[in-house]
């Protein structure tokens, strides 16, 4: 009953104008996530801070985008923005604007266990040989947060991967739209987001395989 | 009556003092008045059941907890108070690392080695030169037998070698004094005898040190002063080996037999 003609040469025609659009989805990946981890800091640094202003605006950012979609929030940053701030946002700068607030969010719960996984006594120890706490947290916390801090980062940048396919909603010419794009004209969905699909998983899955590894190794120290 | 008591007479000021403190945590009181004097050379032992509140006392002095009545003086110098002053604090800064402290659980620094944990409080710190600092940590290294482990990383050793090594760190920094809570607590027993000779060691070297143990041969030939507790007070005190032969209290004497039938 399943007869249908595969024409993956549609799919071939086209490669390289796909490409570009994979380039495009990992460049807009690894400014979000470099964007993210410093507005992951920020709210983290709000989060711990003294002031109870602040410590009230970090965790407010944290749960305003962990419960609510992201694609609305995408949608909310190219639409709304434009009209609080009157200025045009190019598409690209929205994507990359609205995913990586999303996923400071995440990150910045990241920082914090990481910085929790440092064991108290060896900042006690520190303590006591007369570090101050600037010196202990420079010199003991923060090496060994930043190892426990970089698989999930990497975590993070397969997660922006499979985000930024939401570009395609505000036509931000990444490999997703590129596909749309693409099936438009040869009228062959099927063929073109199999193979769309398939390239994700390629590179999601062997980065997946990797942290978890990593993860693994780290654990057992 | 030992030698010990005529070094230094009443009138000479103890190294580090509690002074009538109570530790509270919330509701639950932990330390009832404790006042333990600890003089120069002295080495003094603390024993008693889980709970007592050895390990409070042990982190006040190291000034790792804030007493809720009562003070920690350091050569008669108030260091510690519940509501530190500017005069407190600044003194407790100027003295904090002459307090040396050894934990149950070694609290080597991972990502350093050997070396590095051993030099990282002198160099930042003191500030001293860095071929000084290393110079000084090698020499501290051959002290515990492990000249060898300069340049390995913690988890590559044992609990005992670790624990030598915290001792080792703990002496970069010259201290007037130093707490051990449970050193060998953690060791298998036959990684203990080697922690226990370096404590040994520094005794006969004349370090002052204040030493929470269960390992009652350590008090009995090594201590100078033996300290009993029970629900955070100090039940009775005698003089190194007297505690064992004559305990006086009913108390002391329930806790003495535990290790008898052992
Ligand atoms: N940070 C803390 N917060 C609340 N309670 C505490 C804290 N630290 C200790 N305690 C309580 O204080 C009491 C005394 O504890 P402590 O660790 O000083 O006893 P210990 O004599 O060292 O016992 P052990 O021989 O088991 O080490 C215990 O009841 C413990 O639960
Ligand atoms: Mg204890």
């Amino acid at each position: 009953m399943f007869k249908y003609q595969f024409r993956w040469d549609t799919v071939w025609g086209s490669f390289d104008f796909l490409m570009s659009g994979l380039q495009m989805t990992l460049i807009v990946s690894a400014a979000t996530l470099v964007l993210a981890m410093i507005g992951g800091l920020i709210i983290a640094l709000l989060d711990m801070s003294r002031f109870r202003a602040l410590r009230w605006i970090g965790v407010s950012i944290g749960e305003v985008v962990r419960n609510t979609p992201i694609l609305v929030q995408l949608l909310w940053v190219y639409y709304v923005l434009p009209i609080v701030f009157g200025i045009r946002i190019e598409a690209l700068v929205a994507l990359i604007i609205g995913l990586a607030l999303y996923q400071a969010a995440f990150i910045s719960e990241v920082y914090r266990s990481g910085i929790q996984s440092v064991p108290k006594g060896h900042v006690e120890a520190a303590q006591v040989l007369g570090l101050s706490p600037l010196q202990s947290f420079r010199r003991i916390v923060l090496p060994q947060a930043i190892k426990m801090t970089l698989p999930p980062l990497a975590s993070n940048f397969v997660q922006l991967i499979k985000f930024s396919s939401l570009g395609a909603v505000i036509s931000v010419s990444e490999i997703t739209r590129r596909g749309m794009e693409l099936s438009a004209t040869n009228f062959r969905p099927l063929e073109t987001f199999t193979f769309i699909a398939v390239v994700y998983f390629l590179i999601c899955w062997p980065l997946a395989m990797g942290i978890r590894f990593w993860e693994r190794r780290l654990q057992n120290r | 009556m030992s030698g010990h008591e005529a070094d230094h007479p009443m009138s000479a000021t103890p190294i580090i003092l509690a002074d009538g403190v109570t530790k509270r945590f919330g509701t639950n009181q932990v330390l009832t008045r404790v006042t333990l004097p600890v003089m120069e050379r002295d080495v003094v032992c603390i024993v008693g059941p889980s709970g007592s509140g050895k390990t409070t006392l042990l982190r006040c002095f190291a000034l790792l907890e804030l007493p809720s009545e009562g003070r920690i003086l350091m050569e008669g110098t108030p260091i510690s108070t519940a509501e530190p002053d500017r005069a407190i604090k600044t003194a407790a800064r100027a003295v904090r690392s002459e307090i040396g402290m050894v934990f149950q659980h070694f609290n080597l620094w991972p990502h350093m080695s050997v070396l590095e944990n051993l030099i990282e409080a002198p160099l930042r710190v003191k500030k001293m030169p860095r071929d000084q600092a290393i110079a000084m940590a090698e020499k501290l290294l051959a002290k515990v037998d492990l000249a060898d482990k300069r340049d390995a990383y913690p988890a590559r050793l044992s609990g005992g070698q670790q624990q030598r090594v915290a001792i080792a760190r703990a002496l970069a920094m010259s201290p007037k004094v130093l707490l051990f809570d449970e050193a060998t607590s953690a060791l298998d027993p036959e990684l203990r005898r080697e922690v226990l000779i370096v404590m040994r060691q520094l005794a006969l070297e004349g370090m002052t040190m204040l030493v929470v143990t269960h390992e009652m041969g350590f008090a009995r030939h090594v201590g100078t002063r033996t300290v009993f507790m029970d629900r955070g007070e100090i039940v009775e005190e005698a003089p190194g080996a007297a505690f064992f032969d004559a305990p006086k209290t009913e108390r002391a004497k329930r806790f003495l037999q535990q290790f008898e039938e052992e």
